[in-house]
């Protein structure tokens, strides 16, 4: 297991993952990041505000980035939002 | 075994006994230290000990088969650990664990029953304590379905301030996260939130109450009818 930290984007600045998760690999973590946006986009909208982040900066414990998952990705096949 | 003196117990439940009932305990309380991750009652085992916290905080977690948890409740030096044994069953399917390090007492079952069989209003007291706590599940279940999450982290942040000396609490965000079971970011954003109104200030590893009113007012309702509950039936908390 290995530990990766989700930093999240957002308008103006960072939110800092300040623990981690544990995770088999870096595949595993970019699930658990998918998971975690698609909670935080659930949130916004039952609150009926727009959400605070835009993406995911997963790194390793040193900051070194791995990937970036953005909150677009998140969205299940097929889910539209359109006028 | 020394008896603690009713006087210097910090045990609130403890301490809100009368004289008869306090009697009828005192020589079975053990002195015990609560080191953080203990578990004191597992799902599915026989209750052996139940445990008055003079410190800390204990968590009652329910899990499903393949390990997603909640959890269920706290209790921390208003309540007591193993009250099934109260409502007379050997087990339970929670599991009973120390969330935050403390000390206290534990007594074994048969000791609480007996002495609950001598006592009257001992009986009747940790009994009235027992409907706090399912006032607090009750409270827990309507804020899982009716508040976001920085609403229901609010609440719990208030229910641990309770249970601890000073503002700081000493939790990390994967821990949140189970507790709430919600996913850890979305504990890390809620406390982003709630910092950004000025009523916390979270550090790593340790959130600091700054403004408990404003934190009250946020909860909206969901905290603290059963710490009336509490103050109605037993004695002073919180």
């Amino acid at each position: 297991m290995k530990r990766f930290y989700l930093h999240q984007k957002i308008a103006n600045g960072i939110i800092e993952d300040p623990d981690g998760t544990e995770a088999v690999d870096l595949a595993a973590a970019k699930r658990g990041a998918i998971l975690a946006a698609r909670q935080l986009l659930a949130n916004a909208v039952l609150a009926g505000v727009a959400p605070l982040g835009t993406a995911f900066h997963i790194t390793d414990h040193t900051g070194q980035l791995l990937s970036t998952v953005s909150f677009g990705e998140a969205l299940p096949a097929g889910f539209m939002v359109t006028a | 075994m020394p008896q603690p003196s009713q006087p210097f117990v910090r045990n609130l439940l403890l301490s809100a006994l009368d004289a008869e009932s306090y009697a009828a305990i005192a020589p079975h309380l053990e002195p015990i230290d609560l080191p953080k991750g203990t578990t004191l009652i597992e799902a599915g085992v026989p209750f052996t000990h139940a445990h008055f916290f003079n410190s800390g905080i204990g968590s009652i977690v329910i899990s499903t088969a393949d390990s997603r948890r909640v959890e269920a409740g706290i209790f921390g030096r208003e309540g007591l650990s193993g009250f099934g044994c109260l409502l007379g069953v050997d087990q339970g399917p929670q599991t009973t664990m120390v969330q935050v390090a403390g000390e206290g007492y534990r007594v074994s079952i048969d000791a609480l029953r007996n002495a609950c069989r001598q006592s009257n209003s001992l009986r009747e007291t940790l009994l009235r304590y027992v409907h706090v706590f399912i006032s607090q599940t009750s409270y827990t279940a309507l804020s899982n379905v009716n508040q976001s999450v920085e609403g229901r982290l609010t609440r719990w942040l208030l229910m641990c301030h309770d249970r601890v000396t000073g503002d700081d609490i000493a939790l990390t965000h994967e821990f949140l996260s189970i507790m709430l079971a919600v996913q850890r970011p979305s504990v890390t954003t809620a406390l982003h939130m709630i910092e950004g109104y000025g009523f916390i200030k979270a550090r790593r590893g340790n959130i600091t109450i700054v403004d408990r009113d404003a934190l009250i007012d946020f909860a909206d309702g969901m905290y603290g009818t059963p710490e009336a509950e509490y103050r109605r039936l037993i004695g002073p908390f919180g």
